[in-house]
């Protein structure tokens, strides 16, 4: 992705501060899971991807990675339905330790449903991880475990995250003006 | 809408009593028959709904086998399939953790029915045309089933009576006795006169303070005075954030005889958040007015949890939905 020939972006956090937080945090994470048994990764499809099998290879600790999947909110239909499951987990969580991974938390609705969802499974524990972290946008309180950047409102992409399907695999997080 | 949900004792009468109650109201029955039906549309086929309705499956060693994948999905089809049903349709829901799934609905109604065993065995014998051993065996099955349901499924307790607006007793009072002071209580309901324990509470501590006056809690579908307020309220409609419209005003300011001069009506409440949201499509330089008065509603009831969405982060949220910004028509 040429990203210094599109004006329309603004490199916001580099391939190399990544790698470092990336680091950082499958740090954190190995040594507060050291004790615990039966880790359960579970990553949000699709935009924490990209995330979630770098942290995974900064873990030193021995874990499961599955993945969760729901549907987003298109808004303007008259009748948009409700959040749904759209690929749900291989993994039996119940009394497992699981973390959520997130590509970013903002308005805490995806990640409030989530959680509600995983809850009624009866983990041993659940928590969060998220690379990225906007609490400006944020409308619902959301419990976020570890997390990687805080960043302001703006329109993000890269590393997973993406604008109608492009720019998900740019090595470095984006502003798209 | 309103909810009723019946949690039963098997043999106490519980659905014969949410039939009575359904029909006389024209709600939607949710029993065994209705939602196996319906639930096809969900993916749920005959053989795996009786298979899985209200049982427990015993996790096995290692790795999730099939069947436990099957009942998760089949849980949160069922779920789905309760919450979608229960934004269109008034219902009456027949067991499946109803109080639970519906506990903080603010139009729900949460009944338990019960009946000493002697009674139940009765009933049972002769609903079944059983002797009396096969009735002992069948109301010890169903009950254990539904028991270790509501524990496998949401970690809860069948006999939490913190659940219930109301536990009835068939061993002492009859069907259609039971069935008219739901109706009644229902009726109430339907006009927004019960009012859910987390909104007493929150009532009581406010009135000690100052109190806000409640405006609407019909339940009935707001005038909303804002195209964006219509597409906030989708959003969490979508993501099933259960939300009341302008419920409250709070007053601000008093003349010196005790007249409200000024006053304060938040958008939205989450009364599982116990939240206010404020929406704001003005812009940024156009709301210090706005501002202020939330710094006084926060000076005056502190407690009040309030999250203003000022009109960029409502435009950034458009922008990440992919919708288009609607203006007032």
């Amino acid at each position: 992705m040429e990203i210094e020939n599109s004006c329309r972006l603004k490199v916001l956090i580099s391939e190399e501060q990544i790698d470092e937080k990336v680091a950082f945090l499958g740090k954190a994470i190995s040594r507060d899971y050291a004790q615990v048994r039966d880790l359960v990764l579970v990553a949000v499809l699709r935009g924490s991807v990209y995330f979630a099998v770098d942290l995974s290879r900064n873990l030193s600790i021995p874990f499961i990675l599955d993945f969760i999947g729901i549907s987003s909110y298109g808004g303007g239909m008259e009748h948009p339905g409700a959040v749904r499951i759209t690929k749900d987990l291989d993994v039996n969580i119940t009394h497992k330790n699981v973390l959520l991974v997130e590509d970013i938390v903002d308005t805490g609705l995806t990640l409030n449903y989530l959680l509600k969802k995983l809850r009624i499974r009866n983990p041993s524990s659940l928590r969060v991880c998220t690379f990225l972290d906007m609490p400006e946008k944020r409308i619902l309180d959301v419990p976020v475990d570890y997390k990687g950047f805080e960043i302001p409102d703006a329109f993000i992409v890269g590393y997973g995250l993406d604008y109608h399907e492009h720019y998900r695999n740019m090595k470095v997080i984006a502003v798209l003006k | 809408m309103p909810v009723i949900t019946i949690s039963r004792q098997f043999g106490s009468g519980g659905e014969a009593i949410a039939r009575i109650v359904s029909q006389r109201l024209n709600y939607l029955l949710l029993n065994r028959a209705t939602i196996t039906e319906k639930l096809k549309e969900y993916d749920v086929s005959e053989p795996e709904f009786s298979q899985f309705d209200e049982k427990k499956i015993l996790p096995g060693d290692g790795d999730t086998s099939e069947l436990e994948k099957s009942y998760l999905r089949y849980l949160e089809a069922l779920h789905n399939f309760f919450y979608d049903l229960a934004i269109r349709e008034n219902l009456v829901i027949l067991g499946r953790g109803g109080q639970v799934l519906f506990k903080d609905f603010p139009p729900a109604l949460h009944v338990k029915v019960i009946a000493p065993y002697k009674n139940r065995l009765q009933r049972v014998q002769k609903l079944y045309n059983l002797d009396e051993a096969a009735a002992a065996r069948l109301i010890s099955e169903q009950d254990q089933d539904r028991e270790e349901y509501l524990r496998h499924a949401f970690g809860c307790e069948w006999f939490d009576l913190d659940f219930y607006h109301l536990v009835f007793n068939t061993g002492i009072l009859g069907l259609e006795e039971a069935s008219d002071l739901i109706i009644q209580l229902a009726r109430s309901l339907e006009h927004g006169n019960i009012v859910s324990r987390k909104d007493y509470e929150e009532q009581l501590m406010k009135e000690s303070l100052q109190p806000g006056v409640v405006l609407d809690a019909s339940g009935s579908p707001p005038a909303f005075a804002h195209p964006s307020e219509e597409e906030f309220a989708r959003m969490l409609d979508f993501y099933r954030i259960k939300w009341l419209y302008e419920p409250k005003t709070f007053p601000l300011q008093w003349d010196s005889e005790g007249n409200i001069t000024e006053a304060f009506s938040p958008d939205f409440y989450l009364p599982e958040q116990d939240l206010y949201v404020e929406l704001t499509t003005q812009k940024q330089k156009l709301v210090w007015r706005k501002n202020k008065k939330i710094r006084r509603l926060k000076e005056l009831y502190p407690d009040i949890n309030i999250k203003i969405i000022y009109g960029r982060n409502y435009r950034s949220l458009l922008q990440k939905y992919g919708i288009e910004e609607k203006k007032r028509s």
